[in-house]
């Protein structure tokens, strides 16, 4: 037996595993166990194999009854735990003032997640295309007929060809040709038609430039052949009921019909693409390669690795100038970054409505804006609990707390508070998103992945944050003198921090009223745009599409006549505040001039005054050719013309040498036909007899569901099968100004908070101030003093702060919206009506938070406060 | 009451500590439930319960001379408790009683096909 007990020797690596986690009463017994175990083995194994069962069988030692205690018996720990149960029994304590804190704190959060998420999308657009920082527009320019220039988003279709021909920077580029108001009958039989509206027509270079995920197709000969077409998922699904729709045809109905092979099926085109298509075809004008005359062709390129944009922009304009000799003024063209489209280019013609940079500036400051003010009230409270903390503080000092420890402990308490509010905050975000989709313009969800992601940084710089806030109090707390913490006596920095309470808090409040402010001027001012007279009578006019599919528009107009509520129908080519196009006018200085085709029935039926002249008459034939023009008054003056001169010939346009002679007919007067940003510009109408766009009815009646359903009867005898959509014009007026609804939304949302926020915070100092001064009131009352002297004490005091908070902000905020407004060529005024209302807003809410609770505190009968003592 | 009753494999460390009396030591406890019972137990397994049998007041322990062949180091020898032999009772009677009061029927239903 001695040999064997000396010979065989466990693995040593085993013993001292278990002696590394095993605890130290059971080592001697466990080791012993195992020892015997081994020797067992070792008699009829291999000392390998009697290795690896000891293994086994020390690692199934791995239980918690064997393994030490490290962790509950640290001091460490302990005292991390009380620090968490104090922290929860504190927030418990004061029930008012934790779920103060949480609500606008989580509310802080809240916003400024939402906020967050929502610039983010903003930033993220077209950043999806593979290269997106190679990707640019080339866009050029149009001269005003003051000579100023015209930001303008088209260029002509040679452009494209040109530029890749000449410029060897120019990797690729492509045309863009969007459906310009028109409504494409597409159809995979004769019983499947719709109207479509989202059809691009391009260059099959189209994806060389841009990026759009394919599901079926190959990129590269998804448009090369001129009968090709791509369409996307949905469309896919819509028209046969399956993805894979390869080789299928689908006809674009028109005066010849054109069948399409379907050659690729992509992805929807992403929310963060600055334009969208349902369908791609192939551009097929005929002489379009070398026409520098249309405007209506967006041009892209994709420039070479390492392209200095800079360079390229000097070498622009000297191309433009050899491609087109002709010119005797070159407007600017330049390139934009695609990425910036959205948020920085304001042209005329954008693909679609863009965002605003002032806008992203404005909300993301807003944001900040609240999470200061909600950060603020968490401080606040905090500091002025720990006030009232003193005598535990003492106490822990007496008891041997390290100054060390105690700022541990306030740190815990300030960190459970923020992991509440985050909480609370991602809740309140979601529940923002659902509500708020409409006013975003798309779904956003806390749940998507990379919105989570965002939530998670979100919440760890909120932690970082909340580190930072508490460290405040922390330290303030711990620095306490014993003896005097002890005794409750509240020290210098007792006052100091006092001090920074109100500091804070007229922080607080101006920020505020500057929203207030804010709010109050962007919603005058959208009320002001709504009511502005728009220089001709704009309610209630009906306008109905595609009805370029009636026949005879003539019939169709008396049709709708002879019903009682319509008071004049017409035709036009285009939607005034919409849709127009435009044309040089008057030589040798030519006037950039939007129109409308119309017929003789719309300057009555759209209530426009003639000033001058006369209408366009049917019976004259003449009126419809040529350039016989009404125009309104700014036209007329840019024309250099006066009222002497309607009726008379005047040089019209340039043809070369010759120059041909035009009159203006009649003279209107100004009207809006774009939003107040830009000025009024010239507006011409001209009078054609052919076929046109949109037929617009002027109603009288106020029951309208009647009347609509009469109109629609007349449609559909005349219509051949399109389909009746019709719309007011009050309508695209209102979304000329969807960036600034967008904004009075939001802006009214935050404000709501924000200054619900303050007040939350205001409350709870109050609230903390008349408990501290309940004996001082009492003491008071016994001496005589009146309730209303006594609440009149406490209320000054904060009406104070709110009048000190009012003089900063005012001028602050009269500053930030002159510089708002002066961005509209017509604006409300600033008037002293929305300073007075702030100031009597904020003023009035504080003395109703603070009075009612400190007339509370001076009602109470003084003995229940003194007795005590 | 918490913690005071008898799992399983408990019951049967504890009837071994009863049976090896006064010799009950971890290891040994195992090689007699492994020739007993002929399921393979690990020493972890028995410590484990020995360990939970000790804080319920089942048994209680204490160390021997230390021997020659553990390499020296003393057996932590185990002996049954009043209040585990009374557990020990009221599971055996439990367990009887119940067992008695099985119908001959049921039992022969055992030999019915498929049954397992």
């Amino acid at each position: 037996m001695k040999d064997s007990s000396s010979t065989y020797q466990p693995p040593k690596a085993a013993d001292r595993f278990l002696r590394w986690f095993c605890r130290e009463e059971l080592l001697e017994e466990v080791k012993g166990d195992l020892f015997e175990y081994y020797l067992l083995e070792r008699k009829t194994k291999s000392e390998w194999r009697a290795g690896i069962s000891y293994w086994f069988h020390v690692l199934h030692f791995l239980r918690p009854f064997a393994l030490k205690r490290k962790i509950q018996d640290s001091n460490f720990n302990i005292m991390y735990k009380s620090y968490f149960k104090y922290a929860w029994r504190n927030m418990q304590k004061h029930r008012t003032n934790t779920l103060m804190n949480l609500l606008s704190l989580g509310v802080g959060m809240a916003c400024f997640i939402f906020i967050f998420i929502y610039i983010k999308g903003e930033l993220s657009y077209d950043k999806f295309h593979n290269d997106s920082d190679r990707i640019h527009r080339v866009v050029i320019d149009l001269f005003e007929s003051d000579g100023g220039i015209l930001p303008d988003a088209t260029t002509p279709p040679a452009l494209a060809i040109a530029l890749q021909r000449e410029l060897p920077e120019i990797a690729s580029s492509t045309r863009v040709f969007p459906k310009w108001g028109r409504k494409f009958l597409i159809g995979a039989n004769e019983d499947q038609q719709y109207f479509e509206e989202e059809l691009i027509q391009t260059d099959s270079s189209f994806f060389d430039v841009f990026s759009f995920p394919f599901i079926h197709g190959e990129p590269k000969t998804a448009l090369d052949a001129p009968d090709k077409m791509v369409l996307t998922r949905s469309m896919a699904l819509k028209y046969f009921g399956r993805e894979n729709v390869l080789g299928e045809t689908l006809t674009i109905y028109g005066s010849n019909n054109q069948v399409k092979r379907i050659s690729a099926v992509v992805e929807d085109v992403s929310e963060f693409s600055h334009f969208t298509f349902d369908f791609l075809t192939r551009l097929n004008f005929n002489n379009i390669d070398n026409n520098w005359g249309w405007w209506n062709y967006y041009t892209y390129v994709k420039v070479n690795q390492d392209t200095d944009m800079r360079a390229l922009g000097g070498k622009l304009l000297g191309f433009y100038e050899s491609a087109r000799p002709d010119q005797e003024r070159y407007a600017p063209i330049y390139t934009q970054a695609i990425t910036d489209i959205h948020l920085k280019s304001n042209l005329k013609w954008e693909l679609s409505v863009n965002g605003n940079m002032d806008n992203i500036y404005i909300f993301g400051a807003l944001g900040v804006f609240v999470l200061l003010i909600s950060c603020i009230n968490y401080l606040n409270l905090t500091i002025a609990d720990s006030l009232k903390r003193l005598k535990e503080i003492g106490v822990r000092k007496v008891f041997g707390a390290h100054k060390k420890s105690l700022i541990s402990q306030f740190l815990i308490e300030a960190l459970l508070t923020i992991i509440f509010a985050i909480v609370i905050g991602g809740v309140f975000a979601e529940a923002l998103f659902r509500n708020m989709g409409d006013v975003l313009g798309r779904n956003v969800s806390m749940l998507q992945v990379e919105n989570l992601q965002v939530f998670l940084l979100i919440g760890l710089t909120g932690v970082v944050f909340g580190i930072l806030a508490g460290l405040y109090p922390a330290l303030h707390m711990s620095s306490f003198k014993v003896a005097s913490a002890v005794k409750g006596i509240v020290s210098k920095s007792g006052r100091s921090a006092k001090g920074l309470r109100k500091t804070l808090l007229v922080i607080q409040f101006s920020i505020s009223t500057i929203m207030i402010v804010g709010t109050l001027v962007v919603f005058e001012q959208l009320k002001y745009v709504q009511n502005s007279d728009l220089g001709f009578e704009s309610e209630q006019v009906l306008i109905i599409e595609n009805s370029r599919r009636i026949s005879n528009q003539e019939t169709f107009k008396a049709e709708l006549e002879r019903i009682p509520a319509i008071s004049r129908a017409s035709v036009a080519d285009g939607i005034i505040g919409g849709l127009n196009w435009t044309m040089t006018v008057g030589t040798p200085n030519g006037v950039l001039m939007n129109y409308v085709v119309t017929d003789p029935d719309f300057i009555d039926a759209m209530g426009f005054e003639l000033l001058e002249g006369r209408n366009f008459d049917k019976e004259r034939p003449t009126d419809a050719q040529g350039g016989n023009l009404i125009v309104n008054k700014k036209a007329l003056s840019d024309l250099g013309l006066t009222m002497e001169d309607v009726g008379k010939p005047v040089p019209m346009f340039s043809n070369g040498d010759s120059i041909i002679n035009g009159t203006v007919l009649g003279v209107i007067e100004d009207f809006h036909f774009t939003d107040f940003k830009s000025e009024i510009k010239p507006f011409a109408f001209v009078y054609r007899t052919n076929t046109k766009d949109y037929s617009y009815i002027k109603l009288n009646s106020t029951n309208i569901g009647q009347t609509l359903t009469q109109i629609e009867e007349a449609w559909n005898v005349a219509s051949n099968g399109a389909p009746f959509e019709y719309y007011f014009l009050d309508e695209t007026y209102a979304s000329l100004h969807v960036q600034e609804e967008k904004l009075s939304n939001i802006l009214l949302y935050l404000t709501f908070l924000a200054v619900f926020i303050a007040f939350m915070g205001m409350f709870a100092i109050a609230n903390m101030t008349i408990k501290d001064r309940l004996k001082e009131i009492a003491v008071r009352k016994v001496l005589g003093a009146s309730v209303t002297g006594v609440s009149g004490m406490i209320t000054t005091k904060f009406l104070a702060l709110v009048l000190v908070a009012n003089i900063i902000a005012l001028p602050l905020s009269y500053y930030l919206m002159s510089e708002w407004l002066s961005g509209f060529a017509y604006r409300t005024d600033l008037g002293p009506l929305i300073f007075t209302l702030a100031l009597g807003s904020t003023l009035l809410v504080a003395w109703i938070t603070v009075g009612y609770q400190s007339v509370r505190a001076a009602l109470i009968n003084p003995i229940r406060n003194l007795r005590q003592d | 009451m918490k913690g005071t009753q008898l799992g399983e494999f408990e019951e049967l460390v504890l009837l071994v500590v009863g049976v090896l009396y006064p010799d009950a030591y971890g290891y040994g406890i195992r090689q007699e439930i492994m020739k007993e019972s002929r399921r393979n137990v690990t020493i972890g397994a028995v410590h484990s319960a020995l360990s939970r049998l000790q804080d319920k007041g089942f048994v209680k322990s204490e160390f021997a001379e230390a021997t020659h062949e553990r390499g020296g180091r003393r057996k932590r020898l185990f002996q049954i408790t009043a209040s585990g032999k009374r557990a020990l009772e009221t599971n055996h009677q439990l367990r009887n009683s119940l067992f008695d009061r099985i119908s001959d029927l049921a039992l022969k239903g055992l030999n019915f096909e498929g049954s397992f």
